[in-house]
C-alpha cells in the first residue's frame, strides 16, 4: 500500500521534501527491520596492529597498558560518519520525460539520505550544490536543526548553467577537509574520463566516493516521431537527428558510456550507482544501501 | 461525356493545395529538448523519404472533394439515347377546349374533335412514357394522374367537353411551371389547339417555360377564318313598372376577316322573335343595330340578339341577355315643414335615372311618426332640424335591423350639436360666402365608391355651407368618402348594426350648395339609391368566368342558402356551399338562376368572351419563338409537328447533383478522418 506513493510522480506532488524523504525512509526502513549492514553508524569493528604512519589518536590505550602492544581500534563507518551529497543543479538535470525531473529526483535522493543521515544515524551531513561553480554550501554539522538547512538548500537549489566538473572540484577540497563520505548526485553528460580525472582527487583525500548516476528513461532511449530537430537544454545547441538513428545508434553509444563510466569508477576506488527516474525512489535506495552493506 | 461549363476545370490547379499542405508543410517540426546531444550525431534523411507523404488516405479524400466539386462546377452531361429516357419523361396532352374550339362546320367536325383526335394519335406513338391528360379553358384542368394505361388516357381525351371559357396561354405556362417544380422529370407537353392570336398574353415573358419543359404545338387550323358575332348588346337590366317610356336596346355586330356583307339581325324574347332588322356589317368591321321597344312581361325574360349563321361559328352567333320587369321600390323622403325644393330634385333625379325603378314618397317630419320604414327601401332624411325621439328611435331601429338610411345635413341641421341616428358630432359649421371664391370644391374622393366614381367625382360642384363633423375614431368610425377642399369630411358612411347610414354634410337642396343643379347628381341619386336598396348586384350580362357575388355585406352574418341553377339545369353548388360561399364562378355560357341569399331571385345571362370570336391565328415564327427552338429543330421535327422518333436522338443529362452528393459523402469522411489525426496529435503533443 505504501509503495504506490513511493513513485516519483506521487512523491512530486508532496511539496515538502521532509516529508517525502521521512515516507521514502520509514517505507524501507520499516520494510528491512534491523539489518547489521546498514548504515554509516560507528560501531565496533575490529583491532588492527600499529603500524608506523598510523594515526596516533585512534591508538586503544587500554588495551596497550593491559598488553604493553599498540592496537589501533577500527570503527565501521568510521571514515563515512561525515556526509556529504553534491548535487549537480546544470540545466540538463531539469529534462524529465514523465511526471518527475532528473532535478526533482535527485532532490527526493539527497533528501531521503540526509534525513537516514541525521535522523537515523546522528551523523553529519553536508550539501553542496553545483553546476560549472559552486552555488551553495551548507557545511557538514550535526547540530540542531541542520536537517532543516539542507532541506531548504534542497529546495532553492535551481537549475542553471551547464555541468563543468574540473572547475568547482577544487574548491570541494578545500571545502572538505574532513574524511567522510561524498555522494555525487548526478546526470554526468561528460566524458568518464574527465569525470574521474576531476573526481580523483576526493578518493585520495580518504573520503569514500559514490556517484549517483541519475538519467530520464528517454535519456536512455529517447522516442522521436519521424526526423526531429534536438535542442541541448545546456548550450541550446540545435542537431537535426533521424529517427533511425536514435533508434539503433544511440542506444548503443549511451550503453558504451554508461559501462566506461562505471568500469573506470570502481577501478578508480568509487561507488556507482544508476538510477533512473522512473523507478521507485525507496527500492532504488534500499537496493543501494543493501548493496553496500554487502560490499563492506 | 462532355461539360457546359469547362472554363471551371481550370480550378483543378486547386488540387496543388493539398499536395503542398501534406508534402511540404509537414517538414516544419517543433525542436524536441534533450539532456546532452553529447551522443547525437546529425542526420539527414534522403529526399524521398524525408518528404514522404503523410496521412495519404486523408490526403486522397481532400483531393477526391477538390477534384469532384471543379467537376461539378463544370455541369458534366452525358449524352443518352432519348429511347432509355423515355420511361422517366412525362407526356401531357392540353387540348385547348376555350369556346372558339367549338367553330366548326357541324357537331361532330368541331375544332374540338379535330384536337382530339390529334391528342390520340399522339398518345398511340409515346412508347412507354407516362402521360398525363388536361383540358386548357381559362384555367389548366387535369383529367388524369401520370398513368401509362394508354386506353385510360385515350378515355380522358375523348370526354373533355366543349367550354366557354377564354384561353390565355400565360395561364397554361404558369401552370406547366407550377407542375414543372413539382415533376422532375422532363415534360413534353403537347398543345393542341386552334392558337387563336388573342390567348396570347400581353408580354411574352409570361408564357416562358423552365428548361426541363418541351413544347410541341399542334395547331388545328392553319390560317384565320372569317367570323361573325353579336360582340354586344346594351340593355337595362331591370325595367321598372308599366313604364311608359320605350326600353332601347342597342347591339353591336362585328366581322373579323369578314368581307362587307348584309346580315339579318334578330332579337327573341322568352323563344319568340320579336324584331327582325337587316345590317350592313363593313368589312371586318362592326356595325350598330337598334331596337327601339323591347316589351318584357313581369318577372324574368330570356332575351337573345342573334345574327342569321353564315359562318364557321355558329356558337357565337347570339348574344343574352336577362330583363327582369317589377314594381318600383319605394323610397321615403322626410323634410321640414316647407321645405320642397329637396322633394323636387331627389324625386327628379330618381326618376330620371333609375327608369323608374324606384318611386319617391316626400312627408314633413310631423307626419313621419306613422310611417313604417320597413316598407321602405330606404328613407332619406332631408336637412331636418328636430327629429322627434319616436321618429328617431323608429329610424335606429330600422337602420340596425338592415335598412338605409340617407340623411342629408344642411343649415337647418346645423343648429344642433349631433347628427341624429348617425351619432357624430357637429364641430362647426362652414359659411363658404365669406371666403373669397364665396364656395368651395370637392377636395379628395373615393373613387371607389359607386355614388362618386359614376359621379364624375362631383367635379365642378360648388358647396356654399357645410357641417364639420367629426368622424370619429376607432372601430365607429365612419367612412370618408368625400372631402371638401379645406378637408372637410362631406360624404361619409357610417354601419350601424346590420344597416348603413350615409351622411352628406350638406343640403339637398339648391341653397347649400348647386349640386342638384349639376349633372353629377343624377348619378350620385342613382347610385346611392341602388347602394341603399341593395340592388347594386342586379344585372342582365355577364362574362363567362365571371365571378357573382351571392352574398350581399347586408346577408353575410345571416346562415341562410343560396341556390343556383345552371344552364342545364343543375345545381352546381353543394349544401355546404350553398350555405357559405361567397360569390360563385360563371363557367357556361347560358341562363343562372340565382335564389339570393335575402330572398331576391335574379336571373344572370352569360356570354362567352368576344375575344374568342376573332379566329386570327398565331403567326409560326411566334409559335416556333414560345417552344424555343430555332429553324434547324424545326427541321427536326416530323411531319404533323411530331418530334422524331425518341431513339433516334441524343439528349444531354446533366449530372451534376449527384456528382455534389459525392462531395458532401467525401467532406464528411474527411472531416471525421482529420478530426481523428487531430486527436491523436494533441496525445502526441
Amino acid at each position: 500500500m505504501l509503495q504506490r506513493f513511493l513513485d516519483p510522480s506521487v512523491l512530486a506532488g508532496i511539496s515538502s521534501l521532509e516529508l517525502v524523504a521521512r515516507t521514502v525512509v520509514d517505507g524501507f526502513v520499516s520494510g528491512l527491520h534491523r539489518s547489521p549492514d546498514f548504515g554509516f553508524s560507528q560501531e565496533f569493528a575490529e583491532y588492527r596492529a600499529y603500524n608506523p604512519g598510523d594515526d596516533l589518536r585512534h591508538i586503544d590505550w587500554n588495551v596497550y597498558a593491559r598488553t604493553e602492544r599498540m592496537y589501533l581500534k577500527r570503527f565501521r563507518g568510521e571514515t563515512n560518519s561525515l556526509l556529504t551529497v553534491l548535487l549537480d543543479a546544470s540545466n540538463s538535470m531539469l529534462f524529465g520525460s514523465h511526471g518527475v525531473n532528473k532535478m526533482d529526483y535527485a532532490r527526493y535522493l539527497a533528501a531521503s539520505l540526509f534525513y537516514l543521515a541525521i535522523h537515523g544515524q546522528r551523523d553529519a551531513a553536508g550539501l553542496i550544490t553545483f553546476d560549472d561553480e559552486i552555488r551553495d554550501f551548507i557545511r557538514p554539522s550535526t547540530r540542531q536543526g541542520q536537517l532543516h538547512r539542507l532541506l531548504a538548500g534542497l529546495e532553492h537549489a535551481e537549475a542553471r548553467a551547464r555541468t563543468d566538473f574540473s572547475k568547482p572540484m577544487r574548491y570541494f577540497q578545500e571545502l572538505l577537509k574532513r574524511r567522510g563520505m561524498v555522494l555525487i548526485v548526478s546526470d554526468f553528460w561528460e566524458s568518464p574520463e574527465s569525470i574521474i580525472r576531476s573526481i580523483e582527487p576526493l578518493r585520495f583525500h580518504g573520503n569514500e566516493v559514490v556517484l549517483f548516476h541519475v538519467l530520464d528513461p528517454e535519456d536512455v532511449r529517447p522516442k522521436l516521431n519521424g526526423p526531429s530537430i534536438l535542442v541541448d537544454l545546456e548550450t541550446n545547441q540545435q542537431l537535426k537527428v533521424t529517427q533511425d538513428y536514435a533508434k539503433k545508434e544511440y542506444p548503443e553509444k549511451i550503453a558504451a558510456h554508461l559501462a566506461d563510466l562505471r568500469d573506470r569508477t570502481q577501478a578508480a576506488g568509487m561507488g556507482y550507482y544508476l538510477l533512473m527516474t522512473d523507478r521507485p525512489l525507496d527500492s532504488a535506495l534500499r537496493e543501494y544501501l543493501t548493496l553496500r552493506g554487502a560490499r563492506k | 461525356m462532355g461539360f457546359f461549363a469547362p472554363w471551371f476545370l481550370a480550378g483543378l490547379a486547386g488540387l496543388a493545395l493539398p499536395l503542398y499542405l501534406h508534402l511540404l508543410k509537414k517538414q516544419t517540426t517543433v525542436p524536441k529538448p534533450v539532456s546532452s546531444l553529447m551522443f547525437f550525431e546529425a542526420r539527414t534523411q534522403s529526399s524521398t523519404r524525408h518528404r514522404r507523404l503523410r496521412y495519404l488516405l486523408l490526403l486522397a479524400l481532400r483531393l477526391l472533394v477538390l477534384l469532384l466539386l471543379i467537376f461539378a462546377f463544370a455541369n458534366p452531361f452525358i449524352n443518352r439515347n432519348a429511347a432509355a429516357l423515355a420511361s422517366n419523361r412525362l407526356v401531357l396532352l392540353v387540348i385547348d377546349n376555350s369556346f372558339s374550339m367549338r367553330a366548326g362546320t357541324g357537331l361532330s367536325d368541331t375544332r374540338l374533335a379535330e384536337a382530339k383526335t390529334e391528342a390520340l394519335k399522339v398518345l398511340s406513338g409515346k412508347g412507354a412514357a407516362r402521360g398525363q391528360v388536361a383540358a386548357f379553358g381559362s384555367q389548366l384542368r387535369l383529367m388524369t394522374q401520370p398513368i401509362e394505361d394508354e386506353s385510360a388516357l385515350r378515355a380522358a381525351a375523348q370526354a373533355i367537353p366543349p367550354g366557354d371559357a377564354h384561353g390565355n396561354f400565360a395561364e397554361l405556362a404558369r401552370a406547366v411551371r407550377a407542375m414543372a417544380e413539382s415533376v422532375h422529370t422532363p415534360i413534353e407537353v403537347h398543345l393542341f389547339s386552334d392558337m387563336q392570336r388573342g390567348q396570347l398574353s400581353a408580354t411574352f415573358s409570361d408564357m416562358a417555360l423552365p428548361a426541363n419543359v418541351t413544347l410541341v404545338t399542334h395547331p388545328v387550323v392553319s390560317k384565320a377564318q372569317p367570323n361573325w358575332t353579336v360582340e354586344s348588346v346594351d340593355a337595362p337590366g331591370q325595367v321598372w313598372g308599366k313604364d311608359l317610356k320605350p326600353v332601347h336596346i342597342q347591339a353591336v355586330i362585328a366581322g373579323y376577316g369578314t368581307p362587307a356583307a348584309q346580315r339579318t339581325v334578330s332579337l327573341v324574347v322568352n323563344g319568340k322573335t320579336t324584331a327582325t332588322k337587316p345590317v350592313t356589317v363593313p368589312a371586318n368591321g362592326r356595325a350598330t343595330v337598334d331596337f327601339p321597344a323591347l316589351e318584357v312581361p313581369y318577372g324574368f325574360s330570356k332575351c337573345e340578339v342573334k345574327i342569321d349563321s353564315a359562318d364557321v361559328f355558329p356558337a357565337d352567333d347570339l348574344h343574352r341577355f336577362a330583363v327582369e320587369r317589377s314594381d318600383p321600390q319605394k323610397v321615403l323622403l322626410i323634410h321640414n315643414y316647407g321645405d320642397t325644393r329637396s322633394p323636387f330634385y331627389v324625386g327628379a333625379a330618381l326618376s330620371a335615372a333609375a327608369q323608374s325603378a324606384f318611386m319617391l314618397e316626400s312627408i314633413n317630419v310631423n307626419e313621419a311618426a306613422d310611417r313604417k320604414p320597413s316598407n321602405y327601401a330606404f328613407i332619406v332624411l332631408s336637412d331636418v332640424n328636430s327629429v322627434p325621439s319616436l321618429l328617431e328611435n323608429s329610424l335606429t331601429q330600422y337602420v340596425k335591423a338592415g335598412g338605409s338610411l340617407l340623411i342629408a345635413a344642411g343649415t337647418a341641421a346645423g343648429a344642433r350639436s349631433q347628427i341624429p341616428i348617425f351619432g357624430a358630432h357637429i364641430v362647426e359649421t362652414r359659411d363658404y360666402n365669406r371666403v373669397p371664391d364665396r364656395y368651395m370644391a370637392v377636395g379628395s374622393s373615393d373613387s371607389s365608391y359607386p355614388a362618386v366614381a359614376k359621379a364624375e367625382g362631383w367635379l365642378g360642384v360648388k358647396f356654399f355651407y357645410a357641417l364639420n363633423v367629426d368622424p370619429g375614431t376607432g372601430a365607429d368610425a365612419a367612412r370618408v368618402i368625400v372631402r371638401l377642399g379645406d378637408q372637410t369630411p362631406l360624404l361619409m358612411e357610417k354601419r350601424l348594426g346590420e344597416g348603413r347610414v350615409v351622411l352628406l354634410a350638406s343640403g339637398l337642396d339648391n341653397l347649400t350648395n348647386d349640386f342638384p343643379l349639376h349633372p353629377a347628381f343624377v348619378p350620385f341619386i342613382e347610385q346611392t339609391a341602388r347602394y341603399l336598396a341593395g340592388s347594386q348586384l342586379e344585372g342582365g350580362a355577364r362574362p363567362v368566368d365571371a365571378y357573382l357575388d351571392l352574398r350581399t355585406a347586408k346577408t353575410q352574418a345571416q346562415d341562410q342558402s343560396v341556390e343556383v341553377t345552371d344552364p342545364d339545369g343543375k345545381r352546381p353548388l353543394t349544401l355546404k356551399e350553398a350555405a357559405s360561399a361567397q360569390s360563385f364562378q360563371l363557367t357556361e355560357a347560358g341562363y343562372y338562376q340565382l335564389r339570393l341569399a335575402d330572398g331576391h331571385q335574379n336571373e344572370v345571362a352569360v356570354n362567352p368572351d368576344p375575344r374568342e370570336s376573332n379566329l386570327d391565328v398565331i403567326p409560326d415564327d411566334v409559335l416556333a419563338l414560345w417552344q424555343g427552338k430555332g429553324a434547324s429543330q424545326q427541321a427536326a421535327a416530323g411531319p404533323n409537328g411530331l418530334p422524331v422518333p425518341a431513339a433516334a436522338q441524343k439528349i444531354p443529362q446533366t449530372f451534376w447533383w449527384y456528382v455534389m452528393l459525392l462531395v458532401l459523402a467525401c467532406a464528411l469522411a474527411e472531416s471525421v478522418l482529420a478530426s481523428r489525426y487531430l486527436g491523436t496529435q494533441r496525445e502526441e503533443s
